[in-house]
């Protein structure tokens, strides 16, 4: 079995075993790549350590399916963690340029202004280089695209415009891919020798100094590259954390909240990277990232697709998973709500054999789940809503992007003609898990769907709930939110009047 | 070409964009250097009993833990009053109050050192509001007043009341913001041969810094040096509460002879430093029935957290922007600073400028409501008219002149289809059952300067070289806002040289002493006439030089100093234009000739002088102005605010650098924006910051941006002083921002009858969603629940 993690730095072939292997990826590049001697790269900020800022955006090169070319998405440095790294290409801002003659991301952001203070500038250009890779065709990039794609970046200094600007004036067509800059044959080459096998190293604790070093890094990490060894080697180390995307653990570590002494990845498992609708059901695997989910749903199920563009941001999306939301339990994640209403099914996995829970099952208290030390979630499975049913999906929170919710909702209501036949309702935010909301769903069925009926609804729901105050929001809001979105959800359905103003 | 007036990029903008450009944590680690940390109070208030440091100096690296015994000087500083403690001693008055500085030889170490600490205090209930101050008296500094002149006799004032045809009163408020650099605050330090330190900071105040340094560690300021290359933002934020890292850092090199540096953790510098301040504000008003404002009285009470820092001047700036770009006949204002039991508020861009002009601009809002206007007009009737002795005179007596407010507005009002769409608004209220839509206009006049005398200076060391090239330094400090270039361009000019061979040079106490700090927009005002200062001594010494050099019996030219040109890189007379001498030869000439091509210059801004005593005087040099409009969209059924719309237009005078202006007046009024909207403090009962993060804090995303941005600038040919003509540009958008407010003040008035509205600041959903609430039956269409609060 290898015992290191291999992965190229802006060309560069890194062997990483030992305490690097547990650093967070911003921590490896600023410290030094592992060595007091090596360069480090400090282009890559840390503002604010959660993910939240994009200031440490970097972009990560992977094989794509066929092996045969690496495709490059922009990522959170700060909360992903160098054993995520392993046979990928990490480029940082200092790997963009060619020489002395800057990259015409680069450019546009010294002619349009797009940088103040400068400190989170490295972020919005590697983040921009990410949407140039990620864009099709050669047409300037949109302002919309520019937008969403950038949310995932703050900036204190320049209120944003001529950012815009910059990535306005960039012509793709003269913006070369990351790909053609380096040597991606030989690095896939090199992937390729390294084979297909699993990996475990073993991290010690870190003597680098850094203002934002970890408290403790973890200690045993293995990489699976199968369902079978994954099963295996959780069986044997129950105690040992799964990581997906690690964009909460990340978070959490660098908060000196969580430092596990075991860890195994799901991401680096094939089978789990499912993303596929067989009879109706949508099956994701654990692997999947949200951005392959966003892409996928566009048709598939549009609700869905509208709300996930605000969940996390595009850097977090890219590495972030469905299941990882799900198995993090959070009663304010995003993912929850759909899958209450729409009545999803999990496939939990161990060495002893396979089994589906429900949802709502999976749930049993605040943080507590349906899971066995030694199961894995392997795949949820997801109706599809047919022609007669009304999905409305809600996230509120205090800024529309980059935020986490103060309040979700989701309704799956089913009509046939005036009548509602079935509802079903699920709310987050409002209590220690994702709630369904029995007695409103009840007050609706049957009847016709009108303003009045949800009306006295949302007025039920308000007594199925007791939400707490926090700081992002009061009590009286959550409860104030959860009654009137039945309101603006049948102004969406039956009123049409669906404004979604100049966002 | 001159150089001033065009869009140069930023100075470091090439190392902005490709990694290179380095702040303090990216700074070479040096040999031996130590990880600095600390421990802050876990309570608000209350007294130490005891501190148990003994497992932490035990703990693996820890190298020493210090306290306030080890500060070899007085344990008290502040810009003004001198009460707050560099580390706690006996009181704790804040959550996160720095009681003890560990170093050790890794931060993982120094954070688990921190864990270590046992801290034994018996707790008391902590002040934390400005009513719980009111009602336990507790206040940094005096109650201030200033009465316009005509407002001295209480029986005319009350008259003024009596008589009106309508009056308004109420309590306003508005909330605290965080300054949210992204580089957090951050100091390193060295300790030197002859125990001296030198401080490499993120500071807007190299001098005080310096100082603060030498008092705390009993050393002499000339035994310290402080440097700033550059800052990853400042905002006000660095300008007092820099000095926090760098005594920690500096103590730990004096005491351990070793390199120390400190890079603060998000969560502990949003804990732990001061931020904008909360406002409470009791007023009334009275005004006639075209709402043509007729006398105002206003009690400013803010919260200053637990020692003075700068909220005694802060206060003093929001009393002087309580008329704003409006003349008030009859105006009375006090302000009061609570002293209560959050870290020390401090400076954050607009200084107190904010909170009293967002006060004067919904008060007209109410007022247009109440009179039936509309409120542009309500707002352009009441405006300082340029010229009329009879409104044109502030509350504090200073004279309103050589504006273009008029036609700011009238310009904004064609150029945003203004009438047009206020009629498109109602229309779309009129129809909507989902969403209801506001638009407003707001202004501002604010004052430029120093409101103290003695900060309205700067002085500029200008080195020439033998080659032609330039470095320049000044006190003034680079954050983003582009200062650095803008010196850059204007001795670029002075030697008429391309901007490529000047370079301005890292802030450093040791080349400019005795600085103000790089604030009240005035960082290029000040620092630009020094260098100019600095360079006219040097260019008429070489004109002097020159015209010996140029004169000619055989010509029959005679020396004369003023007919000789330095520019375009050369120097030669004007009588004979053939005949050139390239830059840097002539430099090097010079030098042979043993004239001094180096200069230090001053600058102290003429004509400032205000009575604080008195409240009257002229404390502003001149007036930045301008205006914009907002149009919001607000879903009824959550309070989500959607910004669609927003139309800037703003006198600036003449742009020494056009495009990096721009950058200035757009960043500051988006962060505004952020501070009207939904930028939220939390605090626990307990006195905790809840919000210590960019997860739970929300400053403006670039989705929270309007679609349509329009930002513009109006000339202003009555503006002939400051250096090239300029003005300052640094914080006078920011306060355009409450615009956006006011659009959603709109937007919930059109909800209601004949009645203004309250909201607060910031209109969070939260806030816009239980004001829409409280309007029963209006906000969600049969809503019969009406939400408390």
């Amino acid at each position: 079995m290898r015992n290191s993690l291999v992965f190229y730095v802006n060309g560069s072939r890194h062997e990483v075993r030992g305490e690097a292997a547990g650093l967070t990826l911003s921590d490896y590049l600023r410290g030094g790549c592992g060595s007091l001697q090596g360069d480090r790269l400090c282009g890559t900020k840390i503002a604010c350590a959660e993910g939240d800022c994009g200031a440490c955006t970097v972009l990560v090169g992977k094989p794509a399916d066929d092996e045969r070319s690496v495709v490059y998405q922009s990522i959170d440095a700060c909360i992903a963690f160098v054993y995520q790294m392993d046979r990928r290409h990490v480029v940082t801002v200092e790997g963009l340029q060619d020489g002395d003659t800057l990259s015409p991301v680069q450019q546009a952001m010294i002619d349009c202004h797009g940088s103040q203070c400068g400190f989170c500038t490295p972020g919005f250009v590697m983040a921009l280089q990410g949407l140039v890779e990620e864009s099709e065709g050669d047409q300037p990039l949109e302002d919309e695209t520019l937008r969403l794609g950038l949310s995932g970046n703050l900036c204190r200094c320049t209120g944003y415009s001529q950012i815009l600007d910059a990535g306005k004036r960039l012509d793709p067509k003269r913006v070369a891919s990351i790909s053609k800059r380096y040597d991606t044959t030989a690095m896939l080459a090199d992937f390729a020798t390294l084979g297909d096998g699993p990996v475990r190293v073993n991290s010690r604790d870190t003597h680098l100094s850094n203002g934002h070093a970890p408290a403790a890094p973890p200690v045993d990490i293995f990489l699976p590259s199968t369902l079978d060894e994954l099963l295996e080697h959780r069986a044997q180390h129950p105690d040992a954390r799964l990581i997906s995307g690690a964009t909460d653990i990340g978070v959490q570590f660098n908060h000196g909240k969580v430092a596990p002494a075991a860890l195994i990845t799901t991401q680096t498992v094939r089978e789990l990277n499912r993303l596929e609708v067989i009879d109706g059901q949508l099956v994701i695997g654990a692997a999947t990232s949200w951005a392959r989910i966003e892409a996928y749903t566009k048709n598939a199920i549009p609700a869905y697709h509208a709300i996930l563009t605000r969940f996390g941001s595009p850097q977090v999306r890219h590495v972030g998973t469905l299941i990882g939301n799900l198995a993090n339990a959070s009663p304010i994640a995003d993912s929850i709500p759909l899958h209450y209403v729409a009545q999803s099914t999990l496939e939990l996995a161990s060495i002893r054999g396979r089994r589906e829970v429900p949802i709502e099952e999976f749930y049993l208290g605040y943080k507590q789940l349906d899971l066995q030390p030694d199961e894995v979630i392997v795949a949820v499975r997801t109706p599809l809503p047919k022609a007669n049913v009304r999905l409305r999906l809600y996230k509120v929170s205090k800024r529309r992007d980059m935020d986490i919710s103060t309040v979700t909702l989701a309704f799956w209501l089913e009509v046939e003609g005036d009548l509602c036949t079935a509802a079903r309702i699920a709310t987050g935010g409002v209590g220690p898990t994702v709630v369904r909301l029995p007695r409103a769903e009840e007050s609706l069925v049957a009847r016709p769907l009108t303003l009045e009926a949800m009306q006295t609804a949302g007025r039920i729901a308000r007594d199925e709930i007791q939400p707490i105050s926090d700081v992002r929001g009061g009590a009286e809001y959550r409860l104030q939110l959860v009654e009137n979105l039945f309101a603006k959800c049948w102004h969406e359905v039956k009123g049409g009047e669906v404004f979604s103003g100049s966002k | 070409m001159p150089s001033v007036g065009q869009s140069l990029p930023h100075d470091s903008a090439t190392g902005h964009v490709t990694g290179a450009a380095r702040y303090i944590d990216d700074l070479p680690r040096l040999d031996r250097e130590l990880c600095v940390d600390f421990v802050g109070s876990p309570v608000a208030a209350g007294r130490i009993r005891s501190l148990d440091l003994t497992a932490a100096r035990q703990a693996p690296g820890v190298v020493c833990l210090l306290t306030y015994n080890d500060l070899g000087g007085p344990n008290h500083f502040g810009p003004i009053i001198p009460d707050e403690p560099f580390l706690a001693a006996e009181e704790v008055a804040y959550v996160g109050q720095p009681i003890v500085v560990i170093a050790a030889e890794t931060a993982a170490a120094a954070r688990k050192a921190r864990e270590l600490v046992v801290v034994d205090i018996e707790e008391r209930k902590p002040i934390l509001s400005i009513d719980e101050a009111l009602h336990a008296n507790s206040f940094i500094g005096p109650e201030r007043h200033m009465v316009s002149p005509g407002a001295e006799s209480d029986a005319a004032f009350e008259e003024a009341f009596r008589t009106a045809p309508h009056t308004l009163s109420g309590r306003f408020f508005s909330g605290g913001q965080e300054q949210f650099y992204f580089e957090t605050q951050a100091a390193m330090s060295m300790r030197g041969e002859s125990g001296d330190i030198r401080v490499i900071s993120s500071t807007q105040n190299t001098t005080e810094t310096q100082a603060v340094v030498a008092e705390a560690l009993g050393l002499g300021m000339h035994q310290v040096v402080c440097e700033c290359h550059r800052m990853g933002g400042g905002f006000g934020g660095k300008e007092t509460q820099s000095a926090i890292t760098a005594v920690m850092t500096a103590l730990v090199a004096q005491k351990t002879g070793r390199p120390a540096r400190l890079t603060l953790r998000r969560g502990d510098d949003m804990q732990i430093t001061g931020k904008r301040h909360a406002y409470q504000t009791d007023y009334r008003v009275a005004f006639n029935s075209d709402g043509r404002l007729i006398a105002a009285q206003m009690a400013f009470y803010s919260n200053g957290g637990a020692f003075a820092d700068l909220s005694t001047s802060v206060m003093e700036r929001t009393m002087l922007h309580a008329d704003n770009a409006y003349h008030v006949p009859m105006l009375r204002v006090t302000g009061q600073v609570c002293r209560t039991n959050l870290p020390p508020n401090t400076a954050f861009r607009g200084f107190g400028g904010p909170q009293g002009v967002a006060l004067i601009e919904s008060l007209l809002e109410d007022i247009a409501k109440v009179v039936g206007r509309d409120a542009f007009d309500v707002r352009r009737a009441n405006l300082y008219r340029d010229g009329d002795d009879s409104r044109n005179v502030t509350h504090y007596g200073q004279i309103v002149r050589d504006h273009v407010m008029d036609e700011t507005f009238d310009r904004l009002a064609a150029s945003s289809s203004y009438r047009h769409r206020v009629a498109k608004v109602a229309e779309f209220n009129a129809a909507s059952r989902t969403h209801v839509k506001g638009i407003a206009i707001s202004s501002i006049k604010f004052g430029i300067s120093f409101t103290t005398k003695f900060l309205n200076q700067a002085n500029a060391l200008v080195n020439v070289y033998t080659d032609g090239t330039v470095q320049v330094s000044t006190g003034g400090t680079e954050m983003g806002q582009g200062l650095y270039t803008k010196i850059q361009q204007i001795v670029a000019d002075e030697f008429g040289l391309e901007p490529a061979r000047v370079r301005v040079m890292a802030t450093s106490s040791e080349k400019s002493n005795n600085t103000s700090p790089t604030a009240a927009s005035a960082g290029a005002d000040l620092n630009g006439m020094a260098a100019i200062d600095a360079c006219r001594k040097i260019t008429n010494r070489m004109r002097v030089y020159a015209a010996g050099l140029f004169a000619s019996a055989e010509r029959g030219l005679v020396a004369a100093p003023e007919h000789i040109v330095i520019d375009q890189g050369a120097v030669w007379d004007d009588r004979a234009p053939s005949h050139r001498l390239d830059f840097g030869q002539f430099c090097a000439m010079a030098r042979r000739e043993r004239v001094d091509i180096g200069a230090r210059g001053f600058y102290a801004t003429p004509g400032v002088d205000y009575n604080r005593e008195t409240g009257r005087g002229n404390p502003f040099f001149y007036y930045t102005t301008g205006a914009a409009i907002a149009e919001v969209t607000i879903d009824r059924f959550t309070g989500e605010l959607v910004f669609d719309r927003a139309d800037l237009l703003m006198d600036i005078g003449r742009a020494i650098n056009p495009g990096i202006d721009r950058g200035q007046v757009i960043g500051g009024f988006i962060q505004g924006v952020g501070w009207v909207t939904n930028e939220e403090l939390r605090y626990n009962d307990a006195g905790h910051l809840l919000s210590t993060g960019p997860t739970t804090y929300k400053i403006p995303n670039i989705t929270d941006t309007p679609r349509v941005f329009n930002v513009d600038f109006i000339n202003n040919p009555k503006h002939q002083k400051n250096v090239r003509l300029s003005k300052a540009v640094g914080e006078p958008p920011l306060m355009l921002g409450v615009a956006v407010w006011l659009a959603a003040k709109n937007a919930l008035q059109s909800l209601n009858g004949g009645e203004p509205v309250s909201l607060s600041i910031p209109a969070t959903g939260e806030e816009l969603l239980t004001r829409m609430t409280a309007l029963v039956g209006q906000a969600v269409p049969d809503a019969a629940k009406v939400g408390c609060r």
